[in-house]
C-alpha cells in the first residue's frame, strides 16, 4: 500500500534518531543491505514516564515478537504502545539488554566504543532525555535462541537487503531506533551497515487492523496513583539547539590486505563451503577471526552460538 | 602460491586487533589474523554440509 512520505532517514552506523511519532502514524525500519540489528525504545509522546518494556512484551508474545504483536510498555501502564504490522525478516529479539559502554570495556578492554545505551542517550537528548531514561531494547533483525543448557546465544543474521519492519503507533510516541553497536559481537555479523528509516502516514483503516487487546482496572495510569503529582515535566519537547555527538561517528572503514599460504587458503576455503561464516573470502575471514577472538580473550559470559558444544 | 584476502574493518574494530598485537599475540595484523584462521580451523574442523544443517537446526 502506498502511503504518503512524512520523513525519511538514513542512520549511519553509530547513529540513531529520536522521531515524534502520533497515533496511527507507521514507521518502517528497513536494511539497506542486510544483516544489521537496530535497537528500538519509545516513550509516550505525553509523558516519558510510560515507556516500552521489554519485560512485560515478552511476557506476552515471547522472546521474539513479529507481525500481529504489540510493544507494550511497563508496569503499572501495561497497554500497547505500537503494533508490529509487518515483518518480513521475522527475526526479533527482546531477550537481550542494550550493549553499553560497560560491556566493550569489560569483554574487550576498549573504553571507548559504539554501544546502544549511549547511541540511545545521545538520540533522545533531543528531546531532554538523559542517559538514565533509556531503557532496554527491542532488537528488531537480531537472531538469538536459548542453548540446551538455558544458555542465551547470538546467531548469524537472517535478515537480508530489502527486509524491513512497519511499526504502527497505536498512541502518539517518541520513536527512537539507532543502529546496533555490536561489531565486536555477533550480533550484526562483525559488520555494521545503515539503515533506512522511513516515517508515514498511515490511516484509520490501518488502525482499524489492530487488534483487540485486554482493557483491565490495573492499567493505571497517574489517575490511579495516590501521589498525583509527578515531580518530573513529562511532556517530550524537542531542543531545537541540539547538536548530535555519537561516539566514534563517523564510522569509517577500511580493507586490511591479508596474505594466506596455501594450507590458510584451504582452511578458508573449507570454513567458507559450509555456509556457517557468510560468503566472502573477506567477510569469512572477519568473522572466523572475531569468533576466534571472543572464544580466547573475551571476559565473561561468550553469548556466542558456535562456542555452546 | 599465495592468496589475497580484503577484510573490511571499521577503526574500532582495528583497535582491538592492534591491541592484540600489542599484546604480543602475534606480529601484526597480518599474522594475528592468520594465526586465528589457523586456531579457529583446527578447533572447529568444517564437517560439510550435515555440520552446517545441524548446527542451523539447533538455532531455531
Amino acid at each position: 500500500m502506498d502511503r504518503p512520505v512524512i520523513a525519511e532517514f538514513v542512520l549511519q552506523p553509530g547513529c540513531g534518531k529520536a522521531i515524534e511519532m502520533r497515533r496511527g502514524m507507521i514507521l518502517r525500519i528497513e536494511q539497506i543491505e542486510g544483516g544489521q540489528c537496530v535497537d528500538f525504545n519509545c516513550f509516550n509522546l505525553h509523558d516519558y514516564k510510560e515507556f516500552f518494556h521489554t519485560g512485560r512484551t515478552r511476557h506476552m508474545h515471547g522472546l521474539h515478537p513479529s507481525k500481529g504483536n504489540f510493544l507494550w510498555s511497563a508496569p503499572p501502564r501495561e497497554r500497547p504502545m505500537m503494533y508490529i504490522m509487518e515483518d518480513t525478516a521475522g527475526t526479533n529479539d527482546i531477550l537481550y539488554p542494550r550493549c553499553s559502554g560497560f560491556l566493550y570495556e569489560y569483554h574487550y578492554g576498549l573504553a571507548t566504543h559504539t554501544n546502544c545505551h549511549d547511541m540511545q542517550a545521545e538520540a533522545q537528548r533531543e528531546y531532554g532525555l538523559t542517559p538514565d531514561d533509556v531503557h532496554d531494547s527491542f532488537n528488531f533483525f537480531m537472531h538469538t535462541g536459548i542453548d540446551s543448557r538455558g544458555r542465551p546465544f547470538i546467531a548469524r543474521q537472517k535478515s537480508k537487503k530489502g527486509d524491513y519492519v512497519e511499526l504502527l503507533a497505536v498512541i502518539d510516541v517518541l520513536a527512537v531506533p539507532n543502529v546496533c553497536g555490536a561489531d565486536i559481537m555477533a550480533t550484526s555479523d562483525f559488520a555494521f551497515k545503515p539503515i533506512r528509516v522511513t516515517l508515514l502516514q498511515g490511516s484509520e483503516a490501518d488502525l482499524d487492523t489492530v487488534p483487540d487487546w485486554p482493557k483491565m482496572a490495573n492499567q493505571r495510569t497517574p489517575d490511579d496513583f495516590r501521589q498525583k503529582k509527578i515531580k518530573a515535566d513529562r511532556e517530550l519537547r524537542r531542543d531545537t539547539s541540539y547538536r548530535s555527538e555519537f561516539t566514534n561517528v563517523p564510522i569509517r572503514v577500511t580493507d586490511l590486505s591479508v596474505t594466506l599460504n596455501d594450507t590458510e587458503a584451504a582452511a578458508l576455503d573449507a570454513l567458507k563451503q559450509t555456509g556457517l561464516y557468510g560468503e566472502g573470502d573477506g567477510e569469512v575471514l572477519r568473522y572466523v577471526f572475531f569468533s576466534w577472538w571472543i572464544e580466547n580473550f573475551m571476559q565473561g559470559p561468550k553469548h556466542f552460538e558456535d562456542l555452546k558444544t | 602460491m599465495v592468496k589475497l584476502v580484503n577484510i573490511g574493518l571499521n577503526q574500532q574494530q582495528l583497535e582491538l586487533i592492534d591491541k592484540t598485537v600489542t599484546r604480543g599475540i602475534a606480529a601484526d595484523r597480518n599474522a594475528l589474523m592468520r594465526k586465528a584462521l589457523t586456531e579457529y580451523a583446527a578447533k572447529h574442523p568444517p564437517q560439510g554440509g550435515a555440520e552446517a544443517a545441524e548446527r542451523k537446526k539447533e538455532v531455531h
